[in-house]
């Protein structure tokens, strides 16, 4: 890790003393233990901020909607990559503007199951190689980065960035065995009044911060849908049914789109489960379209095209199949 | 000092329940939340602090104020049973107080705030383990501070010795609780100077709202903001943010008026409907935010509005740091 | 006694809308329980008017447009189709009863088809119930 960090500071140095970018995006010590957080680079004094570890947890590319025209470096791992290629491939950022330190992702650590690992304050963590070590008060403990890293990560299939100016780091192999969609499935099996309890369960828990919005690079927009007041689709109470279409609807916005890297979830202040409904959302998108977000700037994203022979075995009602018109 | 085992405890606010409605913090999913409870056997362990503050209790995040059909109005202010706060920590007592100088001040009283305040017994919990991201001792509290409490409650073990702060609660303590001996309450001294020693986080406030006064054009606000994403998480932990919007929920010819929590953060707080927004960017709320904690609370109630509980700097999905933000002030 | 079921149909100007229009003027029956909206197209639907009726208390949606490749904006239904394959998994999957949402394909000649639609949503509608999931509940 040591060795990339300093990697990552002389390239970051040399950008700038080039004046090949205006600000570098990357992460710098947090204040917390098992923080690192989102820092903004605008000289080179301030290259030696720059840190890269297991805590680097954010999705960077959010900042990117709001760059405006400045030509801007950002840490990519491969979650975070695919979301520039998104943003690229939506119009929302110019690929020239654009500077992408890509970092092949061994995976970041679900700082939450840590702190449930331990029976007291976690007062400092470090990481090294293999491990996280963590002490507080009157006890230290190691935990292993492979048992505990966060389930977004756990299940990656693509840590290597798709899309990258400069890559820090040898590439990594890919999981590609992972099976990604085995908690769905299994999700999927439970009858429909459980799915209901699960689903209204932990929306319930929503407080409207609007966290995992915020954190998500994909929602940009200028107005939200729950911030519209002309039509007003929702209130802003906390009424269970309000809750549950915020985030039914916020999956949905997610169609083609997702990346699947975990900032909503890790950013919810009430650990709200949010990956089961986005998740699906992403498997669906696999089966119906074939698509991944972010492999291929090239490729549309699956709202925007369309095949005549799209699958339409969703309709169950009549008789309906072959789509051909019938005069 | 007063004390009573902890079994007593249970017994006690029991017995309280058939005039009180009692809040306590209720764990749900590893979070605990402040919330009425019919049945109480302790307080939980694993008990740090509430996620959501207790500010909660005497205001909502979403409260119907009155409520309307065919022309005929309910309003939803009276108080019909009096309350029992049970396990706020200090800071969050503190934090009250805070917000009664805006709910209940002495221009306007809010009476959906003070009917409920007034109508409670606040039965605060000592802190015996501040956490590192405590900071309440910078702003005059302190893990066993009584301030804005009725009892304080100190946790020595099997029982709890507690402190009667004010004559409302001696009232509701007579008879139930047992004098303390010399050897508990020496114990629970131990216990709040040793919590005490424990917080080494420290803020230096003094010259902040001066130099606030100052730099509300310095370029610092643009290097603060960049890192926050906007969202309304510091805000809505904030026990003492206290901005809401007011909205009608209405179908057909009844309908209710309700007050919901609101953020500065979000950029529809100040946008008007001509569509110019006063604060348009990231920049400009936060700078807001800050100053309205630390210089314009401080203008008109002499107190900044923070009590160092920490929540906003443990939950920020980027950690931005408000202890931080505050000493990088002083160094403009 | 249990309410009749209340269907919200979204019907298609040039087809679906034109065929309940033809059920009518054939004077075939089929039941008086759909409301009907009338959009210029099956893609003018927002997954979020599905989601939202079913939030102010109706039991069941029925979408109806033209069949693919019949649109009268050309690509109309495939750009629709693929956004209703998505929010009628996502329902499902979250607890919704999936006979709730419907989509189907009508022309403007299947005036008699319309009708079987209709019947059919809302017999399956009102096997199941007045909807209690997902609606906002109002003080009786």
């Amino acid at each position: 890790m040591e060795n990339l960090q300093r990697k990552i500071r002389d390239e970051a140095r040399n950008l700038l003393a080039k004046g090949s970018v205006d600000l570098i995006i990357g992460f710098e010590e947090g204040t917390m233990p098992l923080r690192a957080s989102p820092v903004f680079i605008h000289s080179q004094h301030d290259v030696e901020k720059l840190v890269w570890n297991c805590f680097c947890e954010n999705n960077l590319a959010t900042y990117l909607a709001r760059v405006g025209s400045s030509k801007v470096a950002v840490f990519a791992k491969g979650c975070d990559s695919r979301s520039i290629v998104a943003l690229i491939v939506e119009g929302q950022i110019k690929r020239e503007q654009i500077v992408v330190i890509g970092i092949p992702c061994q995976g970041m650590v679900d700082r939450r199951k840590i702190e449930k690992g331990v029976g007291g304050e976690i007062l400092g963590a470090k990481e090294k190689n293999n491990e996280v070590l963590v002490k507080g008060d009157d006890f230290e403990k190691v935990f292993e980065k492979e048992d505990n890293l966060y389930p977004s990560c756990r299940n990656c299939r693509h840590r290597n960035p798709s899309i990258w100016d400069i890559l820090i780091g040898e590439k990594i192999e890919e999981n590609s065995e992972v099976a990604e969609y085995a908690e769905i499935k299994e999700y999927e099996k439970k009858s429909i009044n459980e799915r209901w309890e699960y689903f209204s369960r932990e929306t319930g828990k929503c407080i409207t911060c609007y966290a995992c919005r915020q954190a998500c690079p994909m929602c940009y927009c200028e107005e939200c849908f729950v911030d519209s007041s002309y039509p007003k689709w929702i209130e802003k109470g906390l009424d269970p049914s309000d809750l549950a279409l915020w985030h039914v609807m916020r999956a949905y916005h997610q169609t083609g789109r997702c990346v699947d890297c975990g900032s909503c979830e890790r950013a919810c202040p009430m650990e709200i489960d949010l990956r089961f409904l986005t998740k699906k959302i992403n498997k669906e998108v696999k089966d119906y379209f074939d698509f991944e977000t972010g492999m291929d700037m090239k490729v549309s994203p699956p709202l925007a095209v369309f095949s005549a022979d799209d699958r339409q075995d969703f309709i169950d009602s009549g008789q309906e199949g072959t789509g051909k018109s019938q005069g | 000092m007063k004390k009573i085992s902890k079994k007593g405890m249970n017994e006690f606010i029991q017995s309280l329940m058939a005039d009180y409605a009692v809040f306590a913090p209720v764990n749900i999913d590893g979070i605990f939340s402040f919330r009425p409870i019919c049945n109480f056997q302790q307080i939980d362990r694993d008990y740090q602090n509430s996620k959501k503050p207790p500010k909660e209790v005497f205001f909502p995040q979403s409260e119907t104020m009155f409520e309307y059909k065919n022309g005929k109005v309910e309003s939803t202010e009276k108080v019909t049973r009096k309350r029992l706060l049970l396990g706020i920590r200090p800071c969050d007592a503190r934090a009250n107080l805070l917000l009664d100088h805006v709910f209940g001040g002495q221009a306007y009283k809010d009476l959906y705030y003070t009917n409920k305040r007034d109508n409670s017994i606040i039965m605060g919990l000592g802190c015996s383990q501040p956490l590192s991201s405590c900071f309440c001792t910078s702003f005059g509290g302190g893990p066993f501070s009584t301030a804005g409490l009725d009892v304080l409650l100190i946790d020595i073990g099997d029982r709890y010795v507690a402190q009667v702060v004010t004559d409302k609660a001696r009232q509701v303590l007579t008879g139930k609780f047992a004098e303390a001996t010399r050897q508990e309450v020496e114990l629970a001294e131990k216990i709040k100077s040793e919590a005490e020693k424990r917080i080494k986080s420290r803020v230096e406030m003094e010259g902040i709202k001066d130099k606030l006064d100052e730099i509300f054009d310095n370029p610092f606000w643009n290097r603060l903001s960049e890192k926050c994403i906007g969202c309304g998480v510091c805000t809505y932990l904030c026990p003492t943010c206290h901005c809401f919007d007011i909205a009608d929920e209405v179908v057909d010819s009844e309908g209710k008026r309700v007050r919901n929590w609101d953020s500065c953060m979000f950029p529809l707080f100040t946008l008007q409907t001509s569509g110019h927004n006063p604060r348009p960017t990231g920049k400009e709320r936060m700078r807001q935010r800050i100053m309205h904690k630390f210089d314009y609370f401080v203008e008109n109630y002499e107190e900044p509005a923070c009590v160092g509980c920490g929540r906003c700097i443990m939950n920020c999905p980027v950690n931005v740091d408000i202890r931080n933000a505050l000493q990088e002030i002083l160094k403009t | 006694m249990k309410r009749e079921p209340r269907i919200l149909a979204f019907l298609c100007n040039w087809c679906s809308y034109a065929g309940a229009d033809l059920a009518g003027v054939s004077r075939i029956q089929y039941p008086p329980n759909v409301r009907v909206i009338r959009v210029p197209c099956s893609s003018r639907i927002n997954p979020l008017f599905i989601v939202k009726a079913l939030q102010q208390g109706i039991d069941g949606v029925l979408v109806a447009g033209c069949h693919p490749g019949d649109c009268h904006y050309i690509s109309g239904n495939f750009v629709a189709r693929r956004k209703f394959a998505i929010i009628k998994s996502l329902l499902e999957y979250l607890g919704i009863e999936k006979d709730r949402v419907q989509f189907a394909w009508v022309s403007a000649a299947e005036g008699a088809r319309f009708a079987e639609v209709v019947k059919e949503i809302t017999e399956k509608v009102g096997r199941l119930g007045p909807i209690g999931k997902l609606v906002k509940m109002r003080k009786a």
